[in-house]
């Protein structure tokens, strides 16, 4: 059988090779859309529990709030960048992690604001830097913010390394631990009295959401 | 000739190289500083800078190298990384509500110094406290 196969082959060379870089191009176009197709706030808000961080997020210039309008998407800083088959399965991963606990955890004991702490687990740095590339140069800094830069360079690969979110704490959200208070309020005093803020906050999203 | 000319830029620009070098060394030069273990002791740090690895010149800069001389930083220091105080107002803005966001209070605005609540040698002082006795610990965490 596997004889024959070989034979077939060997005599429709140029045809077996059309077919393999056909079926080459037509797996990587479906790779390529289903990836890109799954990478936004609206795809990505269907099973994450992340309403108050996307709502945030459309604040932020990350978002599309800036003088512009450019927007990253979720996995732009969220997913690792530096080796394409870490980022496919980083996604699989926590395509599936997030569904389960949307579909069966119990989404009302995450207690968010503690995992803002994990924010430089969650955001890759080498995302912040592949598009804010000229960080340690770049003049519309200020002079603290480049020698902090430099100092973020120094702890590089060192047991001390930080990462760029331990100070920008709400990068890409702007408003974020409000948000979450909206949301579920981090103290006793204030459950209850936030829910106009939240209902102002989901009306919004949803508007965005439609676009 | 040639060769002197040549010679005579040469040199030229070795001098000019060698002054930009001192130049830039004057310009770098922050006190070596050793952060011993009882230096770290009597000038603890707060946990969320300690987390970062600063050196004491990193916010004493200019102050020279003698840790039992430096003088408090004031607000310009404190906000030439934390920005603005109407951008920390803003980042407590669910507290706004109810009008208990200390960076933002009714009777004050975004406008107390830093130093009025903050301390990064030692306990924080909530100023809220002086009259806010019994509601500040509703309000809001311990100040950081």
């Amino acid at each position: 059988m596997i004889k024959k196969i070989f034979l077939i082959i060997k005599n429709n060379m140029l045809l077996t090779v059309l077919v393999g870089v056909l079926v080459g191009l037509l797996s990587s176009w479906i790779l390529y859309e289903g990836l890109h197709r799954t990478s936004d706030d609206k795809f990505c808000v269907v099973c994450h529990e992340m309403k108050p961080m996307v709502a945030a997020y459309h604040n932020d210039v990350h978002g599309g709030a800036g003088k512009i309008g450019i927007k990253v998407t979720c996995v732009t800083c969220h997913l690792p960048h530096d080796n394409v088959f870490a980022y496919i399965a980083t996604k699989a991963r926590n395509g599936a992690v997030e569904g389960a606990i949307h579909f069966f955890g119990n989404v009302d004991a995450i207690d968010w604001q503690a995992n803002r702490a994990n924010r430089a687990h969650f955001v890759k740095d080498e995302a912040c830097v592949g598009c804010h590339t000229n960080y340690k140069t770049n003049e519309a800094i200020s002079e603290q913010g480049r020698k902090m830069h430099a100092h973020y360079d120094s702890l590089k690969d060192t047991a001390k390394e930080i990462s760029c979110a331990s100070c920008h704490v709400e990068v890409g959200h702007k408003g974020l631990r409000s948000m979450l208070n909206y949301y579920k309020p981090e103290y006793e005093y204030y459950k209850g009295k936030l829910d106009k803020k939240k209902e102002e906050a989901e009306k919004k999203l949803a508007e965005e959401l439609k676009k | 000739m040639r060769s002197k000319k040549t010679l005579l830029a040469l040199g030229f620009f070795l001098i000019l190289g060698v002054m930009s070098l001192v130049g830039s060394e004057v310009n770098a030069s922050s006190p070596q500083l050793k952060i011993t273990p009882e230096l770290k002791e009597k000038f603890t740090l707060k946990p969320h800078h300690e987390k970062l690895s600063f050196k004491c010149v990193d916010c004493h800069e200019g102050q020279g190298d003698d840790p039992e001389n430096f003088k408090a930083i004031d607000d310009k220091g404190c906000l030439s990384c934390h920005k603005t105080k109407q951008y920390l107002a803003d980042r407590l803005k669910f507290m706004d509500n109810l009008h208990t966001n200390p960076h933002n209070s009714i009777h004050d605005g975004p406008k107390l110094y830093c130093d009025e609540c903050h301390f990064e040698h030692k306990k924080s002082d909530n100023m809220c406290l002086s009259c806010h006795s019994n509601d500040v610990k509703l309000w809001m965490r311990p100040t950081p």
